[in-house]
């Protein structure tokens, strides 16, 4: 599913990723942890193509993606949801939403699907996206990655800025879209708590490589992540 | 900084003695087309100033350096003759260009215009010139030119006069744009609103440097059409502006060195080229700058200095060369003398922050409803509350005096409805945002220096290496981890460094009302709690008021005095701490989710 050996990459000049290798199976959830600053982001833009990878080798839903641009990796079916609020200011919640579709024909299904999850935007469908508040533009950001239906997705820091009760539902649509269409997703998190009681496995990275990995159910796993959380 | 002046003044001697001898090598035709296009070349470089380094994209310098050819050719055609007269001349055209310029700025950067706004003003400027030199009749020469009793120089002599001052204004750019103000220049280009939410008048800071910018171009235009003999209205119309922008662009805006090179290569290679093979040349240039926009995005210049840095490390040794410079210039960051102890002001008791029935609507839709708060020193008020309750714009209406649709907002007493953000900065408001706001493509110093600039103005000619910032600020900066990477980019900072560079950025304006917008997001909980003892500590020691957006109840709890719920845009609680985080209404909405 996913296969990433010796990856290594960054921004301009300064090197982030050094030598990262990792393996994730069909249906599963992965969270990758650490401090900040060392390389979980990074390593999401490598993976989705917007960023250059500098060595290793990147293989996604089977293909070696390696130095693919972004969008040819959508099209294979990922989705990426990043940290930054990237939807369109200046369009309608709607709009938004029927961008990520490149035929039209399912969108009314799909929308009633994620009216089900968020229903504020729902109601909000023919408002400008620029007006919704910071955490309505997460939800927006995360239904329009769902949209598609992606056979991967991959999610940068979504509890930010979430009040508790729709963490609690994004948690419930995640797991439920993985038992459904078994749907693998790759998780970058701050909020420890949130991560493993979604994963199935997690990694830490520390300066811009794996340093641990372990499955999220074992008895003190958060205990462990946390030493690596440490300042 | 000594090491920066030396090296300028090697440079330019080096460059001034290159200009003295290249006559000797170089043929009269040669000398005559780089003269013309050295005079170009200076105006390149007020568009590089304005475009590249500001991001105002113009396409009226033409008219600008039109307003230079035209003032000496109409001064010298009929009312004065002698060099000193010409010179007076010279001094007229730019105070003029500089006056039209002022205007047109104070036109084009009203706070909100669009880049694009400012792009059709400049558009509209040489059409305009065009139309007034046209209309002149006898007087302006019309379409068939003005010529003028210039002063006779050899050609020899006009290459080392706009040589000479090709490298003046150079010289002068180059110490604008490495000096601290040169720093703003890039934060404005980077993100106009943080700029003003640091308290910088930045429409201000544009029509200063547009009037100078065109008082420079129009100091080319006035030596150009003593050069010239004869005033033509082409050189103050808007193919030539943009023609200005297309050599600023192939050469690499934002680069100084780019614009130059590429006014003067484009304009001596077509000058070669367009005798023998006149279309076939114009033909090639629009292929040229078609490839350069589509493969070399950055100008033709920034590729090769990065094509030849690779090449120069592929050979393996620069590594070492490079860490040792940056220790060379190692930057430093002082504490300022805490003399504020005298300035805590005298309202110590009564509210700082007031709002009475604050409304805001967007369109149809009600986010705020008759909001009443106050908020004194030393107090942190948390503020919870499910997503689109209207938290932020309750901030937004804080900062920006413009925001609230009705009610009445006061900082320290004095109502700010609609004063823009800068205004309330001098109130003492500051805010951080909700995602990291910080100058992607200035250093972390760099971006501290910008927002310390509202409290000490920033040189447009030094470059200093130290920066004296307010305790708290520099608390927020070690605590944090930043001081090692001070000369870092602060674009290749993870998401919570730049949370913290932010922070210390609104800490650096001296607030004594700090709107904090989820400051933890993204944070792991060893941060969280360093960020937590800095905005403890704010409160206490330093009496501020802080008003803190968070999710993190645990984190709330911790740092809180007062909590306020928001929901659906209306205070619903607002209490001490222990009283409302424990109350039933604060669990439904909040924790469980439906009310």
């Amino acid at each position: 599913m996913i296969a990433i050996q010796a990856l290594e990459g960054g921004y301009g000049e300064s090197p982030v990723l050094r030598g990262v290798a990792l393996d994730v199976s069909r249906g599963e959830i992965f969270a990758i942890l650490g401090k900040n600053g060392m390389g979980k982001t990074t390593l999401l833009k490598t993976l989705m193509g917007l960023l250059p990878a500098k060595k290793g080798r990147v293989e996604l839903l089977g293909q070696d993606v390696t130095g693919w641009p972004p969008y040819r990796i959508t099209r294979l079916g990922v989705s990426y949801v990043p940290q930054e609020k990237s939807i369109f200011q200046d369009l309608t919640v709607e709009e938004n939403l029927r961008l990520a579709l490149r035929d039209g024909a399912s969108f009314d299904a799909r929308l009633e699907m994620i009216a089900s999850w968020f229903p504020v935007l729902k109601a909000r469908l023919q408002q400008r996206a620029g007006t919704l508040s910071g955490g309505e533009q997460k939800m927006l950001l995360i239904g329009r990655a769902l949209l598609t239906r992606p056979r991967l997705i991959l999610v940068d820091e979504i509890t930010e800025g979430l009040q508790p009760a729709m963490i609690t539902t994004l948690t419930e649509v995640l797991a439920e879209e993985r038992r459904a269409h078994r749907l693998t997703v790759v998780l970058v998190e701050q909020n420890v708590g949130f991560a493993l009681a979604l994963a199935d496995r997690y990694a830490v990275l520390k300066g811009g490589a794996v340093v641990e990995t372990g499955r999220a159910s074992e008895a003190g796993a958060r205990e462990h992540v946390e030493r690596y959380l440490v300042i | 900084m000594a090491a920066r002046w030396q090296g300028i003044l090697t440079v330019t001697t080096l460059l001034a003695a290159a200009l003295a001898a290249s006559p000797s090598v170089l043929d009269d035709y040669a000398q005559q087309i780089l003269a013309q296009a050295f005079f170009f070349a200076i105006a390149a470089i007020t568009v590089d100033l304005l475009w590249g380094y500001t991001g105002v994209l113009t396409f009226g310098q033409s008219a600008f350096f039109g307003i230079g050819v035209y003032t000496v050719a109409l001064a010298l055609a009929y009312y004065v003759e002698g060099p000193l007269a010409t010179a007076g001349a010279i001094v007229v055209a730019m105070a003029a260009a500089a006056l039209v310029g002022a205007g047109v700025g104070w036109l084009a950067f009203f706070d909100r215009a669009s880049p694009i706004y400012v792009a059709i003003v400049t558009l509209a400027l040489p059409v305009v010139f065009t139309q007034i030199i046209l209309s002149g009749g006898a007087y302006t020469g019309s379409s068939s030119g003005l010529p003028i009793p210039a002063p006779f120089l050899s050609v020899g002599q006009w290459f080392w006069i706009s040589g000479g001052l090709l490298l003046l204004v150079a010289v002068g750019a180059y110490v604008l744009v490495t000096s601290d103000a040169g720093r703003i220049l890039v934060a404005i280009r980077e993100n106009e609103d943080r700029c003003r939410y640091l308290g910088l008048r930045t429409s201000r800071l544009k029509i200063a440097l547009m009037a100078v910018c065109s008082a420079v171009a129009a100091l080319a235009g006035a030596f150009y059409v003593l050069f010239a003999t004869a005033a033509a209205h082409n050189y103050g119309d808007f193919s030539f502006g943009t023609e200005m922008v297309v050599w600023t662009a192939l050469g690499g805006r934002g680069t100084l060195v780019g614009p130059i090179l590429g006014t003067i290569g484009i304009n001596y290679v077509s000058a070669v080229l367009g005798g023998n093979l006149p279309f076939v040349w114009l033909l090639f240039v629009g292929f040229a700058f078609v490839l350069v926009v589509v493969y070399l995005p950055q100008g033709v210049v920034p590729a090769l200095v990065s094509g030849m840095s690779r090449l120069v490390r592929s050979l393996g040794e620069t590594r070492s060369r490079i860490l040792a410079r940056s220790v060379v210039h190692a930057a430093s960051l002082r504490a300022l003398p805490s003399a504020n102890g005298a300035a805590t002001t005298p309202s110590e008791d009564g509210p700082v922050l007031e709002l009475r029935g604050v409304s805001k609507r967007f369109g149809s839709l009600q986010v705020l409803e008759g909001v009443n708060l106050e908020a004194r020193r030393g107090e942190v008020v948390g503020i919870v509350g499910p997503n689109g309750a209207g938290k932020t714009t309750l901030l937004r209406c804080i900062a920006d005096g413009r925001e609230q649709s009705s009610g009445e907002v006061r900082v320290g007493g004095r109502r700010i409805d609609g004063l823009p953000p800068q205004e309330c900065v001098a109130l003492g408001v500051s805010r951080k945002f909700q995602t990291p706001n910080v100058f992607d493509a200035l250093t972390v110093l760099d971006c501290l220096r910008v927002a310390r600039a509202y409290r000490t103005p920033a040189s447009p000619w030094r470059r200093s290496r130290t920066l004296e910032l307010p305790g708290p600020a520099l608390h927020a900066v070690e605590v944090s981890g930043l001081l090692p990477r001070l000369n870092e980019p602060a674009g290749h900072l993870s998401h919570g460094a730049k949370q913290a560079l932010e922070l210390a950025m609104v800490l650096a304006l001296e607030p004594t009302v700090l709107l904090l917008d989820e400051p933890t997001a993204g944070l792991t909980r060893d941060e969280r709690a360093a960020i937590g003892s800095v905005l403890r500590e704010l409160a206490r020691s330093h009496r501020l008021s802080l008003l803190l957006i968070e999710h993190d109840l645990d984190f709330v709890r911790e740092i809180s005095t007062r909590l306020v719920v928001l929901h659906q845009g209306k205070i619903l609680l607002d209490g001490p701490l222990a009283e409302v985080a424990d109350s039933e209404l604060v669990r439904t909405i909040y924790i469980g989710g439906k009310p």
